[in-house]
């Protein structure tokens, strides 16, 4: 039983690290670019909806609302404006830019924040349901839901509009894609929108799940690196399955081995398959 | 015929330090196909990508209709009505056949037709309609060019422009893509330029032609009674 | 087909830069034994010298050869593990700390080689921050080396303040001195081929393997002396300080800031780097605001960094890697 119950809250805590790789895939994927400003993102969509809620009087979750589009905005014009003429000057210019990017949003969200712990509750942070014989916390669900919804729905755009189409003809070949009519810079700041609205998401998930701080955004930029090297990088299928081994790493091992299992994992599938387990 | 389409005013382009194409001119006519022909690394793939807005230009100006295009970006011009079927088509490889079709019809105005201009397409490659479900990566040389042309038909352009279109392919599938190129030409009234390297070919399918050397125009004129001794000293600049 | 050659970029060389070197490194050794410096301005040389030499290394694996690591402070705090347990632990000397510093971080190095050198690009800086922070977590729950409280560095007897100074100019001047020479060496030309194309390098026969590794263990090497003289001066070395990804932050802004793939580059990002972290020791809070607004704006208006540009601006380089070169002018 317990095995059981091991797989089952590793399943569902790997959808929130699957979520913490969607957008670095993305990126990585589509703009070719390695954004070492994706931790920090993520914090700052814990640290707006952990304002948001009580100001507001709503359920955290309702936050996302106001988060995701804000974060969705800032994305745009931060790659409009800034990382896509950094990548005119090269890719290690665009990289250094995100660099710069990281510790500006680190050190600016402690002065507002300061460098207290901060968790996000919510009213059935504590509940749990239970299976038969199998006890499964609430929160856990709600994190899986929402991960899941985001994941899929973000899948459903890229197949089915106009915008998801052209998002994936850029990343094919964007020499193509721009002779087809698609706006190659319109098309990476989308691309960004998304990736910062998906750490919007991301943020107020390992917001409710952990205590986080204005330095936490390292270790999150690390485990969605870690998730989507397994995964393969730019493959979301591939992202999702990493997601999930690494939960299950997380869970066996606890806090003190499970990232140090991870980490071991990493190598171990660098070393058989370089370029991950579902990459090219 | 009579208005010119597209004008290519002194042209001039380059990678770094290395001019590829060095005040080049030339004109197409409406309705006309044009052949472009020269050998590898003559500078036909830098001027076609500079007009179509993948390379920005060191100097001269290219008119499309009437109106400067010259500093646009790629996705303008196509939504102006010039297309490019780029060297080895550049096909969505990732992507199913049908998509790759629909993401040729992506700019504002070929999208109100887009149905409509997609039954065309599949009406002139019929085998495309076949596999529409297949990714691109997975088919033959010669239908990955026929998706790339169908691509390029679905911004329903005014003037399309071929990249070596026959680079690899058996010699009955090039007589059938060329045969179709014709048809789009004569049914449509399409401005065609065609990028080759095998002269007869291009002579025999275009109304005027080009011949490009170490970045120059070298030699133009009509492509019937060209006589094929000063072709050849043109094309190999000797 | 046309060519714009441009000038030829008039290179300050063989002699006249050997008695300049000379010149320079000597008054600061008089700077050091003379005591005509104060401690505190003898503190910052210290500094300075020491970035300088990880600075250098950091620029020798990514602006020359392409090995863009994210996980120097693995070394860094290897370093600082190895003196504090020699020293403190086992009572040896400084200098045996130093050597068990080197001897660690080469052998790691080694190890560490056949696994990292399996891949390429952002696969290996990946890798090489994971493996840094794999180390944190084993120290973290090493009972010998005190989990996360660490270890403290005391060293008996405890070197005069000179002698760090002067120790560490030492390792400055040979970290450069290597760098220089390993780069002008034939070696060096493989490694530059290498960093453009890895293919096209080892299609030219440049042994990719050997290349690297040789690189690799200079840089594990010279880094962590570098971080060993640090600890000695800190006085406490935990997981957090020795294998943090701060460490590599500061070797990006020195390297970024001087001029990446110079060697003359990373001597002057360290002394910025070093004298701006002090300016910005009176406003706290805003210290990595105003360096990461201040590496943007340096990719933005000077992308080669500082030696780089002003080599382009003036026409001559100092300490060429080149054999020949070309400043590009349109």
């Amino acid at each position: 039983m317990y095995f059981v119950q091991v797989i089952v809250n590793g399943i569902l805590l790997g959808s929130v690290y699957a979520l913490l790789g969607v957008g670095m895939t993305m990126i990585f994927g589509i703009v070719k670019l390695t954004n070492l400003a994706h931790g920090e993102f993520v914090v700052l969509g814990a640290y707006l909806s952990t304002v948001l809620a009580p100001l507001l009087g709503i359920d955290p979750v309702l936050t996302l609302v106001f988060t995701v589009p804000l974060m969705f905005l800032t994305g745009f014009l931060l790659q409009y404006f800034l990382i896509g003429r950094a990548m005119k000057k090269g890719a290690e210019a665009a990289l250094l830019v995100t660099f710069g990017l990281s510790i500006i949003l680190q050190d600016g969200m402690l002065m507002i924040f300061t460098a207290d712990a901060r968790h996000i509750v919510a009213s059935y942070s504590m509940m749990t349901v239970s299976v038969g014989a199998l006890e499964v916390s609430v929160l856990h669900l709600v994190l899986f839901a929402i991960s899941l919804v985001s994941i899929l729905s973000l899948s459903a755009f890229l197949k089915y509009t106009h915008t998801g189409r052209a998002i994936r003809a850029t990343a094919d070949d964007s020499d193509a894609a721009a002779l087809s009519g698609v706006n190659i810079s319109k098309v990476y700041s989308i691309a960004m929108g998304i990736a910062m609205a998906s750490a919007a998401v991301a943020g107020l998930c390992v917001g409710m799940k952990w205590t986080y701080y204005p330095s936490s955004g390292g270790s999150y930029l690390l485990i969605a690196f870690v998730v989507v090297v397994i995964g393969g990088m730019g493959s979301v299928p591939g992202t999702m399955v990493a997601g999930v081994l690494f939960g299950l790493a997380q869970v066996i091992g606890g806090a003190n081995y499970g990232l140090l299992i991870s980490y071991v994992m990493l190598l171990i599938v660098l070393v058989i398959r370089p370029k991950g387990i579902f990459g090219k | 015929m009579s208005d010119t389409i597209l004008e290519i005013d002194s042209l001039s382009a380059g990678y770094g330090d290395f001019i590829a194409v060095d005040k080049v001119s030339m004109t197409v006519e409406k309705g006309q196909i044009v052949s472009l022909i020269g050998l590898n690394g003559a500078g036909k793939t830098t001027l076609i990508n500079t007009v179509a807005g993948l390379q920005k230009p060191d100097g001269g100006t290219v008119r499309f209709k009437g109106e400067d295009i010259t500093s646009l970006s790629a996705d303008k011009i196509v939504a102006k009505g010039l297309s490019l079927v780029p060297q080895g088509g550049r096909c969505f490889n990732r992507m199913s056949v049908q998509d790759n079709l629909l993401m040729g019809g992506f700019t504002k105005s070929a999208r109100k037709k887009l149905k409509e201009t997609l039954g065309h397409v599949y009406e002139l490659f019929p085998d495309l309609a076949d596999m529409k479900k297949r990714p691109a990566g997975a088919l033959s040389g010669g239908q990955r060019q026929m998706v790339a042309i169908g691509r390029a038909l679905m911004a329903r352009p005014d003037c399309l422009i071929f990249d070596e279109i026959s680079l690899g392919l058996s010699p009955a599938v090039i007589k059938d893509i060329y045969r179709r190129i014709i048809k789009i030409n004569e049914e449509e009234k399409t401005s065609v330029i065609l990028i080759e390297q095998d002269t007869r070919r291009a002579l025999n399918a275009s109304d005027s032609f080009y011949v490009m050397l170490k970045g120059r125009v070298v030699l133009s004129g009509k492509s019937s009674g060209i006589d094929s001794e000063t072709l050849k000293k043109a094309y190999f600049g000797i | 087909m046309n060519k714009r050659l441009g000038k030829p970029v008039k290179v300050l060389d063989s002699l006249p830069l050997l008695i300049v070197c000379i010149a320079v490194v000597s008054s600061l050794y008089v700077v050091c034994f003379t005591g005509i410096a104060s401690n505190n301005a003898m503190r910052y040389m210290i500094q300075i010298f020491l970035y300088i030499t990880m600075g250098e290394m950091w620029n020798l694996l990514s602006g020359f050869t392409g090995m863009t690591s994210l996980g120097q402070q693995l070394y860094i705090g290897l370093a600082g593990y190895s003196v504090a347990v020699a020293t403190t632990k086992l009572q040896h000397s400084l200098g045996v700390g130093l050597l068990l510093a080197v001897a660690v971080s080469v052998v790691v190095a080694l190890l560490m080689s056949l696994l990292l050198f399996r891949m390429e690009g952002m696969y290996f800086s990946i890798a090489t921050w994971v493996v840094a922070e794999a180390f944190e977590k084993l120290f973290l729950n090493w009972k010998y080396v005190e989990q996360g409280s660490g270890l403290t560095v005391r060293v008996v007897p405890y070197p005069k303040i000179f002698e760090i100074c002067a120790f560490s100019l030492t390792v400055c001047v040979a970290a450069v001195a290597v760098v220089y020479i390993l780069l002008r060496s034939r070696a060096g030309l493989g490694l530059t081929a290498m960093r453009d194309s890895i293919t096209a390098a080892s299609a030219c026969g440049v042994n990719v393997f050997c290349h690297k590794l040789l690189v690799y263990v200079i840089a594990a090497a010279f880094t962590a002396v570098a971080a060993g003289v640090f600890f000695v001066n800190k006085g406490i070395v935990y997981p957090e300080s020795g294998f943090g990804i701060s460490w590599t932050v500061s070797m990006i802004f020195i390297v970024t800031i001087g001029g990446t793939g110079t060697v003359a580059g990373p001597i002057a990002g360290a002394v910025i780097y070093v004298f701006l972290q002090e300016f910005l020791a009176h406003y706290p809070g805003w210290s990595n605001i105003i360096l990461g607004a201040v590496t943007i704006l340096v990719i933005f208006f000077m992308p080669k960094g500082i030696m780089g540009t002003l080599q382009e601006k003036l026409g001559f380089e100092v300490f060429s890697a080149k054999r020949f070169s070309f400043a590009k002018h349109k």
